[in-house]
């Protein structure tokens, strides 16, 4: 499903990441790990092509996204849901107008983006939130809508940048259950986080960075 | 599908619009303003324009006889300027032209008591309709009529034309070159202003790309927002014009020398063709202020 061959990515002289190759099978459920600055969501960037490698190539989907055309990737990254550890939700947009942008883009007819929508709302228990603005959540609820336009058009893959970063412990559980449940269905599941509470235990593959290289 | 998705856009395009209302109103008062100074401009040059082709137009010829003029004469005349665009104002016999000049020096009509005949020659005068500027009819004209058996001379003030000819040439050229300017000065000011409208929205657009929007997606509604402020911006800038025209007409009789100056305000097709323009220049500054940011 995602595959890197000595991918290098440098910003002016920072190099952020180094010499990463690696591999997730589909259906695949994976932390990437270590701490601030480690260049895990440059390297979750490269996945999803907001960033191109300095050097080396990442595959996802089959696809080179070194030489990816617009279009191409449009259409791939409909594939894939982001959860951004910033949200990116849209301010004076609806929590329901915010989760349908995902549908919106794919020409999806506006009935079903409607039921949709719903439908995810209701499993990420943000029913009565609809007509709130992002503003007017909690962090909490701020997560669950960008977890929620993440994964209403049912990806292939969900990349997940420090989900539980601003939760507590109650909600953390209860985002981990989420994100295993979404795995649960067939989803390429990969997650970033600094934090070792929630790889304690884990049986899931995990992968280390430190300074830009895999430990 | 096609049709429900551009509808999408187009619905797009003006709740953005609705929610972005303050960065939009800033956006469309710049563009009145900068639609406003190139549509008064233009109407300004334009009657300018009109009024001195008009001057060029009613150019009066004198033809002047040897004698009483007989009616061959005349038929003659007349059989050659029917080919002509002119119209004959009428005949000035010589006893017509001594009692005109009589009367011209009134007092001193004395002077004209020595002489034994009349002095003055018979004229017909005749204005030319075409545009002078555009051939050498009067010189040609001129030498048609000398060649009539009978026709002493015939006059017009040359100086007259070339003046005309020289003032039209000069209204032109500055015409094109400060109207282009200012269409040019409009045209960056609007395009800034549309970039900055889409820079204040550039999370909203990566967000958009981010979650597999195409350009095109992403670009539409941008570009159809751009062309209804466009289509705004020149419609306001219109109506203030024609406001400001009715007031300033109603009140002020504009007058040059002896020639009353009528403002006409700019023709219907002339209006279709600036909100067309205005239209096109919003399309215009929003696909490449996208262009640019999309490079980013």
């Amino acid at each position: 499903m995602i595959r890197l061959y000595h991918v290098y990515k440098s910003f002016g002289a920072n190099t952020a990441l180094v010499d990463i190759s690696m591999t997730v099978e589909k259906g695949e459920f994976v932390f990437v790990t270590g701490p601030s600055g480690a260049g895990k969501t440059t390297l979750l960037k490269i996945i999803f092509s907001a960033e191109k490698p300095t050097s080396g190539h990442a595959l996802v989907s089959g696809r080179n996204l070194s030489r990816i055309k617009d279009r191409e990737l449009s259409l791939l990254r409909r594939k894939i849901g982001v959860v951004f550890q910033d949200f990116k939700l849209l301010p004076r947009r609806t929590v329901l107008e915010n989760v349908a942008l995902s549908l919106e883009v794919t020409g999806v007819p506006s009935p079903m983006i409607r039921k949709k929508v719903h439908q995810t709302l209701r499993n990420l228990a943000l029913v009565g939130k609809e007509e709130y603005y992002p503003p007017q959540l909690s962090g909490g609820e701020q997560q669950r809508v960008a977890i929620a336009r993440a994964i209403v058009n049912n990806p292939l893959i969900l990349l997940a940048d420090e989900p539980t970063g601003n939760l507590d412990h109650d909600l953390t559980v209860e985002i981990m259950a989420l994100l295993r449940e979404i795995h649960s269905r067939g989803t390429t599941v990969i997650v970033a986080t600094h934090s070792q509470e929630l790889l304690r235990g884990t049986r899931r593959r995990i992968i280390t960075l430190s300074r830009g290289r895999m430990v | 599908m096609k049709t429900s998705f551009f509808r999408h856009l187009v619905r797009q395009a003006i709740r953005n619009i609705l929610q972005n209302r303050l960065v939009h109103l800033i956006g469309l008062g710049t563009m009145v303003i900068a639609f406003l100074v190139f549509d008064a401009f233009l109407l300004a040059f334009l009657n300018l324009d009109s009024w001195t082709r008009e001057q060029g137009r009613s150019l009066t010829m004198s033809i002047y006889f040897k004698g009483e003029p007989k009616s061959s004469v005349i038929e003659d005349i007349r059989e050659l300027l029917l080919q002509y665009p002119v119209s004959i104002t009428k005949l000035i016999s010589k006893d017509e032209a001594m009692k005109s000049l009589k009367k011209q020096l009134g007092d001193r009509a004395g002077l004209l008591r020595g002489l034994e005949e009349n002095p003055l020659p018979a004229s017909l005068e005749i204005i030319l309709l075409r545009d002078v500027r555009e051939d050498s009819l009067p010189y040609e004209l001129k030498a048609k009529l000398e060649g009539i058996n009978g026709v002493d001379e015939v006059q017009y003030s040359r100086e007259w034309i070339e003046r005309v000819r020289s003032i039209m040439g000069a209204v032109e050229i500055v015409g094109l070159v400060f109207g282009g300017l200012l269409f040019l000065a409009a045209l960056f000011i609007i395009t800034n202003t549309i970039k900055l409208t889409i820079y204040s929205r550039k999370d909203e657009i990566e967000i958009l790309k981010l979650v597999g929007a195409t350009n095109r997606f992403v670009k539409i509604p941008f570009i159809i927002e751009g062309s209804i402020q466009g289509f705004l911006g020149g419609l306001i800038a219109l109506t203030i014009l024609f406001l400001l025209y009715m007031a300033i007409t109603a009140k002020v009789d504009l007058r040059i020398g002896f020639a009353s100056l009528d403002i006409v305000f700019i023709s219907p097709p002339f209006i279709l063709v600036l909100l067309l323009m205005s239209t096109l220049t919003g399309f215009v500054g929003s696909a490449v202020s996208l262009g640019r940011f999309f490079k980013l």
